[in-house]
């Protein structure tokens, strides 16, 4: 089973340390001069598909990105990080606004059929939207098994076997090839680009496609009805000892005095 | 060419952000390298004051074909010979070690022209630095490449760029000419034309040294390319 070619979808999102702001009219968050990064789980999905590599695995890694143009770093560090080449499709940024998981599901199955993909590799959700559906969605468009959540994934005879995290314990399954994995968050740890592997990485190459190219009708499915902050919580304050901490828990009524 | 003074400041500029190092796959030679112990290793691309180091960087196809000449010494012996992007000029400078008559570096990077040189002196042999660009100029039959016993590329399928530009090359080069590739099965190299007229003639395992500059990576082979060209 040597040689699998691995396809990585790669999210561009507001970067997880950013403080998230909503947009005034509600409509959803200001993105404009924020940092972003990749979607941490993508990060996770890279680094696994490059260990595949290193492991003789897999023999080829591309990353795919859909959305602007400034996708294209983020497909830079997915490229730094050993992935052998990418392809951007790009989407102007007011398409982007209303991009949904079955989009790029229809666009990340087209691509997988194109390079004759064994495995189509996501994350297991995008920390900006939390949608969890992209993955499922490409299994079902290619009719491909899956396994999401994945905490361990090894090959045996064959076939991967995959340990899932599920709710309060794991579950190992295992599936044939051509499948979708998706990434979860105790993986393993991705590697931090240096120097040299971003500089080799500025030489690898990157096709540059648009959602026509493989038939994708890019009109929004659902329309946002609006977006808020979560409620505000009230401040709190700061104590000078335990005694008053004590104190003041003992007034609120929240331990017996 | 760079002129007396500018050739100074680069090699001050090279000596500090480079380290000598032995830790790749010919240990038998010096090269000023960007090792992790350099600033640069952790800096970002925009930050560095070197354009696009190439040439500080021992490129893993680089290091499978030096390790090659090394340990093939009698096939260079006596012979003249072309190390085509030579980089740090790890292949040049072993070709020479090996005892070739004649060993070109070529690289059009100004600044591997002179770190070129000062790895050559810290080998104690003598190569040839230019920077005449082969891949670009349009040879006449009155300027084609002058004939080399060996023609030597390490890593130069990193570029898909310009890959056409070196089947083009190859085409017009001395049919007698021997060519001898190093590379880590880079998408471009493995995809290329050429496929059909190579024959492998080694692999090396990288250093872990090399796989950390390399994600992903973790052999590299040595290629001989025949006919048909
Ligand atoms: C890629 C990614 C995936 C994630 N996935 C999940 C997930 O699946 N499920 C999930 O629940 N979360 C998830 N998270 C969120 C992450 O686990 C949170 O960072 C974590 O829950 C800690 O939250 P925190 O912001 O309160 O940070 P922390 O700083 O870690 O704080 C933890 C707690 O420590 C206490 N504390 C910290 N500092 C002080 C202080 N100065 N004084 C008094 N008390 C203090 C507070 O009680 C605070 O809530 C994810 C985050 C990332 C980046
Ligand atoms: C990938 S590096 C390989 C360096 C070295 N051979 C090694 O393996 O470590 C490619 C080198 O080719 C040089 N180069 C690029 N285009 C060139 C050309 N047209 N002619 C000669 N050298 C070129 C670059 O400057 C760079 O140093």
């Amino acid at each position: 089973m040597s040689g699998l070619r691995v396809i990585v979808g790669c999210k561009r999102v507001i970067d997880y340390a950013v403080k998230i702001r909503v947009k005034p009219d509600k409509t959803g968050v200001i993105t404009d001069g924020v940092k972003h990064s990749m979607n941490p789980f993508d990060e996770i999905a890279v680094e696994e598909a490059v260990r595949m590599k290193e492991k003789k695995l897999a023999s080829e890694v591309i990353a795919v990105s859909c959305g602007p143009i400034q996708c294209q770093e983020t497909l830079r560090t997915a490229m730094a990080m050993g992935a052998d080449k990418s392809i951007h499709v790009e989407v102007d940024a007011a398409t982007y606004e209303n991009l949904q998981p079955l989009h790029v599901a229809k666009i990340l199955s087209k691509v997988a059929q194109e390079e004759k993909a064994d495995i189509v590799f996501t994350g297991k959700q995008a920390i900006d939207d939390d949608c969890n559906q992209t993955g499922q969605m490409v299994a079902a468009l290619l009719d491909w098994p899956q396994a999401t959540f994945a905490s361990k994934i090894e090959k045996a005879n064959g076939e991967l076997t995959v340990t899932r995290e599920i709710d309060g314990g794991l579950e190992t399954i295992k599936v044939q090839v051509p499948a979708v994995l998706t990434a979860d968050l105790r993986l393993n740890e991705p590697r931090y680009a240096t120097l040299p592997n971003i500089m080799k990485a500025k030489k690898k190459p990157m096709a540059k496609k648009k959602p026509a190219d493989y038939g994708v009708d890019v009109g929004p499915r659902q329309s946002i009805l609006k977006v808020e902050d979560p409620p505000v919580r009230q401040a709190g304050s700061k104590l000078d000892s335990v005694e008053t901490l004590v104190t003041k828990l003992r007034d609120a009524g929240l331990v017996p005095s | 060419m760079v002129g007396g003074l500018c050739k100074t400041f680069l090699k001050c500029l090279i000596g500090q952000h480079t380290r000598l190092s032995r830790d790749h796959l010919t240990p038998e030679l010096i090269l000023h390298l960007i090792t992790p112990a350099c600033h640069l290793w952790h800096a970002s691309l925009e930050n560095s004051p070197l354009d696009d180091p190439f040439w500080a960087f021992y490129w893993p196809g680089g290091q499978a074909l030096t390790r090659y000449i090394l340990d093939n010494p009698g096939l260079f012996h006596g012979k003249t010979v072309l190390d085509l992007g030579s980089g740090c000029g790890s292949a040049a400078i072993a070709a020479a070690l090996a005892g070739a008559s004649k060993t070109v570096a070529n690289d059009i990077h100004p600044v591997a022209e002179v770190a070129i040189e000062m790895n050559m002196e810290k080998n104690g042999v003598q190569v040839k630095p230019e920077t005449y660009n082969y891949l670009m100029c349009q040879p006449t039959p009155s300027q084609n490449t002058p004939k080399f016993d060996i023609i030597l590329m390490g890593d130069m399928f990193y570029d898909p760029d310009f890959t056409h530009l070196i089947s083009k090359w190859l085409r017009s080069i001395h049919p007698d000419s021997m060519v001898l590739i190093g590379d880590p099965g880079r998408l471009p190299f493995r995809q290329h034309p050429l496929q059909s007229s190579l024959k492998c003639l080694h692999q090396y395992n990288l250093t872990k040294t090399s796989q950390l500059e390399n994600n992903g990576l973790t052999q590299a082979s040595i290629w001989l390319l025949h006919e048909p060209r």
